[in-house]
C-alpha cells in the first residue's frame, strides 16, 4: 500500500484530511467525510487492504458523528473517518461492502438511533427487542457538547483569525504542548 | 401422493431451525446461534447477542476515568490483565504520563502469563467440545500454577485489576520471579506431552483439517484479528504492528499458519504459549528495579478535549479503546472495540453448509468470550 496515492484518492472524497501525531493520540489519519461519501471511501479503502476496526457513533451537536476506524494489516495506519447523519438521522450502510460493519451498525442503532440505510437486517444487536427505542447513548440536553468541544484545541486561541488551510501543519506541535502542559 | 413427492424434492421442506444456546455448553457463556438445518447441514446461522450486556459503554461516561479499570476486566475475564493494559494505556497516552521501566516489564510479564493462561484454558474446553476429556485436566493443573502466581501479586484470581494510571498497585518479589521462573520451565517440559496426546491426534486433525477456512480478504472484509487471522498466513500482531509497552524490545516470533483453516488457528495458539514463554523470560533477564508508580498523577485525571485510542494485542484478536473527551475528567464517549465481536460475526458465512459437529468444530476456535462481545 502507497500511502501517498491512498491519500491522493482521498482528496476526492473528503473535505479535511489531518495528519496526526500516533503518540499523542493513536491514530494516524484524521478523514472527514460528507454522508454521502461514505460508501466510496469504504470501497475505497477495502480496495487498498484495510480492515474495518470498529464502527460507532458519538453524539455532539449539532448532529450525532458516525466514526469509522480502519488499519491495515501490513504497515501501521490508523485512519479515522467521520461522517455526520443527515439531518433525518440517516446514513448510508457499508454492510455490504465490510460485512463486518453489518453488526457494528445494528448495535449504533441501538445506541443512538441512526438509521442506516439499505442495511439488510437493521433489529436490535445487543438490547432486546423490547428496547427498541431505548437509544441510551443519546445525551441528555444538558450534557450535550458541541463538535468543536471535543476535538483537540490548541492551548491558547490564536489571536489573528487564520483560514483554515493553515493549521494542518501547526496543529501537530501544539497537540504535543497541550499535553505536556497538563 | 403428490404432496409427498413435492415434500421430498423440494429441500425447502426439509429445513427446521434449531436453536443452539443461550445455555449450550459449546457456545461458552450466553451465546445463541439459530440454526436453520436442512438434513445435519447448517444452511444459515444467526447469532443472537446481548444476554450479558452490562451497558460497560454507558457506565463509562458516569465516572471518573479511573473508575473504570476495574469494569474493563470484567468485559474478557481470561484476558484481564490486558485490557487493564490497553486501558491504562490509552489514559498514559492520552494525558501524557510518563511510565516507569521497572513497570512495564511487570505488565508485560503480568499480561503475557495471563494470555497464556486464557491459552490454555482454550485448549482444554475446545478439546472437550470436540470430545476429548483428558486435556483439560492436564491444561488446568498447568493454569492453577498461572493463577497461583497471580493471585499472589494482584489479589484476584481472574478479573484482576492490577494496573493503575502511571503505574501498578503493587511490586514484585522475589517469590513471584522465581514461581514464575519455575513454571516458565514446567509448561516447556509439558510441550512435549502436549504435542503426545492431543496434536498429532487422528482424530483431531480429521475434525479440524480443512474446517472453517478463512483468507486474509474475508479477515478484512469481517475485521477478523488475533490467531484466526494469523492461521491464513497474515503476521499481524498489535505487538509488533503498532508496539505499544516495551514489547520493541524483545525477540519473539509470530507464529503464522497458511490454510486459514481451523488446524492453523489451533497450531498458532498453541505456538504462542511457548512465545509468550520467552517473552517472560527475557524481560525476567531484564528486570530493572525502580518505583512502580508515577508520582505525578493526579488524583482527578483530567484528559485534554479530543479523541484517543489505544490497540493491544488480547488472547482473542484486537483490541481497541477509543475515547473522546470534552476536556472533562469523566469520558464523552468511550469505545470498546472486542476482539470476539468481529471475530464472531464471520461466523455466518465461515459455517454455511457445514456440518452440525464442524459448526462446534468452527465456533470453538474462535475461542470465543461471550461477556466481551456483548459488555
Amino acid at each position: 500500500m502507497d500511502i501517498n496515492k491512498v491519500k491522493g484518492q482521498w482528496q476526492n472524497l473528503s473535505t479535511v484530511i489531518e495528519d496526526i501525531d500516533y503518540s499523542v493520540s493513536g491514530h494516524d489519519y484524521n478523514v472527514c467525510l460528507d454522508h454521502e461519501k461514505v460508501r466510496d471511501f469504504a470501497a475505497l479503502m477495502l480496495e487498498e487492504g484495510f480492515y474495518l476496526v470498529a464502527l460507532m457513533a458519538v453524539h455532539v451537536s449539532p448532529a450525532i458523528e458516525v466514526v469509522y476506524q480502519f488499519a491495515h494489516f501490513e504497515t501501521r495506519c490508523r485512519v479515522l473517518a467521520r461522517a455526520f447523519v443527515d439531518d433525518n438521522g440517516e446514513i448510508p450502510t457499508i454492510s455490504d461492502i465490510y460485512q463486518g460493519a453489518n453488526w457494528h451498525e445494528r448495535e449504533t442503532r441501538d445506541f443512538h438511533g441512526i438509521v442506516f440505510v439499505d442495511h439488510p437486517y437493521l433489529h436490535p444487536l445487543i438490547l432486546a427487542e423490547e428496547d427498541v427505542d431505548l437509544k441510551p447513548l443519546l445525551k441528555e440536553e444538558a450534557n450535550l457538547k458541541d463538535v468543536a468541544a471535543v476535538r483537540r484545541q490548541p492551548p491558547e486561541p490564536a489571536p489573528e483569525p487564520k483560514a483554515k488551510p493553515e493549521p494542518k501543519p501547526e496543529a501537530k506541535p501544539e497537540a504535543v504542548k497541550s499535553q505536556e502542559q497538563s | 401422493m403428490s404432496m409427498d413427492v413435492e415434500v421430498l424434492e423440494d429441500p425447502k421442506h426439509h429445513r427446521y431451525v434449531l436453536n443452539m444456546g443461550p445455555q449450550h455448553p459449546s457456545t461458552h457463556g450466553v451465546l445463541r446461534v439459530l440454526l436453520e438445518l436442512e438434513g445435519e447441514y447448517a444452511m444459515e446461522l444467526l447469532p443472537v447477542l446481548g444476554y450479558g450486556h452490562r451497558c460497560h459503554e454507558k457506565i463509562a461516561e458516569h465516572k471518573p476515568v479511573k473508575s473504570f479499570m476495574p469494569n474493563t476486566a470484567r468485559m474478557d475475564y481470561l484476558g484481564a490483565l490486558i485490557y487493564n493494559h490497553g486501558y491504562a494505556q490509552l489514559l498514559e497516552r492520552a494525558a501524557g504520563i510518563e511510565v516507569p521501566e521497572r513497570v512495564e516489564y511487570i505488565r508485560v510479564i503480568t499480561s503475557e502469563l495471563n494470555r497464556i493462561q486464557s491459552h490454555l484454558l482454550w485448549y482444554g474446553a475446545y478439546l472437550l467440545d470436540l470430545g476429548a476429556f483428558t486435556p483439560i485436566m492436564y491444561a488446568f493443573d498447568d493454569r492453577e500454577h498461572i493463577l497461583d502466581i497471580l493471585e499472589d501479586v494482584t489479589g484476584s484470581r481472574l478479573t484482576y485489576c492490577y494496573f493503575r494510571v502511571g503505574g501498578v498497585s503493587k511490586d514484585i518479589d522475589d517469590k513471584f520471579v522465581t514461581s514464575t521462573r519455575a513454571f516458565v520451565k514446567r509448561l516447556r517440559s509439558r510441550f512435549p506431552m502436549y504435542e503426545d496426546l492431543v496434536n498429532g491426534n487422528v482424530i483431531l486433525q480429521n475434525r479440524l483439517n480443512d474446517v472453517g477456512e478463512l483468507t486474509p480478504h474475508t479477515c478484512a472484509r469481517y475485521g477478523v484479528t488475533g490467531p484466526l487471522l494469523r492461521g491464513t498466513g497474515v503476521a499481524y500482531d498489535m505487538r509488533r504492528a503498532e508496539p505499544y509497552s516495551i514489547y520493541s524490545k524483545f525477540d519473539f516470533e509470530i507464529p503464522t499458519g497458511t490454510k486459514g483453516d481451523c488446524m492453523a488457528s489451533f497450531m498458532v495458539r498453541f505456538h504462542e504459549l511457548e512465545q509468550s514463554l520467552r517473552i517472560i523470560e527475557q524481560a525476567l533477564d531484564g528486570l530493572p528495579e525502580g518505583p512502580i508508580m508515577t508520582p505525578k498523577v493526579p488524583k482527578k485525571l483530567k484528559i485534554p478535549a479530543g479523541d484517543y485510542n489505544s490497540s493491544v494485542e488480547a488472547p482473542r484478536g484486537e483490541l481497541s479503546y477509543y475515547l473522546v473527551s470534552d476536556g472533562s475528567d469523566v469520558p464523552y464517549r468511550l469505545k470498546v472495540r472486542t476482539p470476539s465481536y468481529s471475530n464472531l460475526s464471520v461466523v455466518p458465512e465461515m459455517c454455511q453448509g457445514m456440518l452440525l459437529s464442524d459448526v462446534v468444530s468452527a465456533m470453538g476456535a474462535l475461542d470465543l468470550v461471550i461477556p466481551e462481545i456483548d459488555r
